[in-house]
C-alpha cells in the first residue's frame, strides 16, 4: 500500500516545505527566527535524506548520513544560540 | 501492517506541514518557536516510526527508531536553547493591541 510514487511524493512536498522555510530565514526579523527556520529546514532534510535512501534501495547507507546530518545540526544549532546568548538584535 | 505504516505517514506529515505552516505564518518569534518545537517533533517522529514499520523488522528500522529517540531529545532542547538566547536578548513576547 506505501509504493514508491507514494515516497516520491511525501519526498517533492518536503523539498517544497523547505523552500518556504528558506523565506522565513531570508525575511525573518530577528537573528532568532532564521535560527529557527534553519534548525527545521535541519530536521526536515533528515528525512529528506532517509526517503532517498528507500527510493534508490539504499537505505542502509543513507540512514547512517541521516544520523550524522541530525547530530551535526543539533550541535551547531546550540553552539550558535550559546553565541547568541544575551547579545543578538532584536530590534523588529 | 501496510495500512498502519501509510496511517503513520500521513499523520506524521500532517503535523510536519502544520508545523511549517505555523512557522510560516505565526504572530512573533515565540510562537512561531512553539510551532516548530512541538509540531515539526511530533510530526518527524510519526513519519519516520511510519518509514520504520514499512521497511519491516531489521537493523535499519532499530536506527530509524534511534532517529525518533534522538529527534524527541535534540528539537525541544534545541528549541530551549534558542528562545532562552531570544529571552536574555530582551526580545519581548508578542500581546495583542490595546490590552
Amino acid at each position: 500500500m506505501v509504493s514508491d510514487q507514494l515516497l516520491l511524493v511525501f519526498l517533492v512536498a518536503l523539498v517544497f516545505i523547505v523552500f518556504l522555510m528558506l523565506y522565513r530565514v531570508l525575511k525573518g526579523p530577528t537573528v532568532f527566527d532564521r535560527l529557527n527556520g534553519l534548525g527545521v529546514i535541519g530536521t526536515d532534510a533528515i528525512l529528506i535524506l532517509i526517503l532517498i535512501g528507500f527510493l534508490e534501495k539504499r537505505v542502509d547507507m543513507y540512514i547512517d548520513i541521516a544520523i550524522s546530518y541530525g547530530i551535526l545540526g543539533f550541535i551547531s544549532l546550540v553552539v550558535i544560540a550559546k553565541y547568541f546568548d544575551g547579545k543578538g538584535d532584536v530590534d523588529q | 501492517m501496510k495500512t498502519l505504516a501509510l496511517i503513520f505517514l500521513l499523520s506524521g506529515f500532517f503535523f510536519i506541514t502544520v508545523a511549517a505552516l505555523g512557522v510560516i505564518r505565526f504572530p512573533d518569534f515565540y510562537t512561531r518557536l512553539h510551532a516548530a518545537g512541538k509540531g515539526d517533533t511530533l510530526g518527524i517522529a510519526l513519519f519516520v516510526i511510519g518509514l520504520a514499520i514499512h521497511n519491516g523488522f531489521n537493523l535499519v528500522s532499530f536506527k530509524l527508531l534511534l532517529i525518533v529517540l534522538f529527534i524527541f531529545l535534540a528539537n525541544p532542547i534545541g528549541g530551549h536553547v534558542l528562545s532562552r538566547a531570544a529571552f536574555k536578548s530582551g526580545l519581548k513576547p508578542w500581546t495583542r493591541k490595546g490590552e
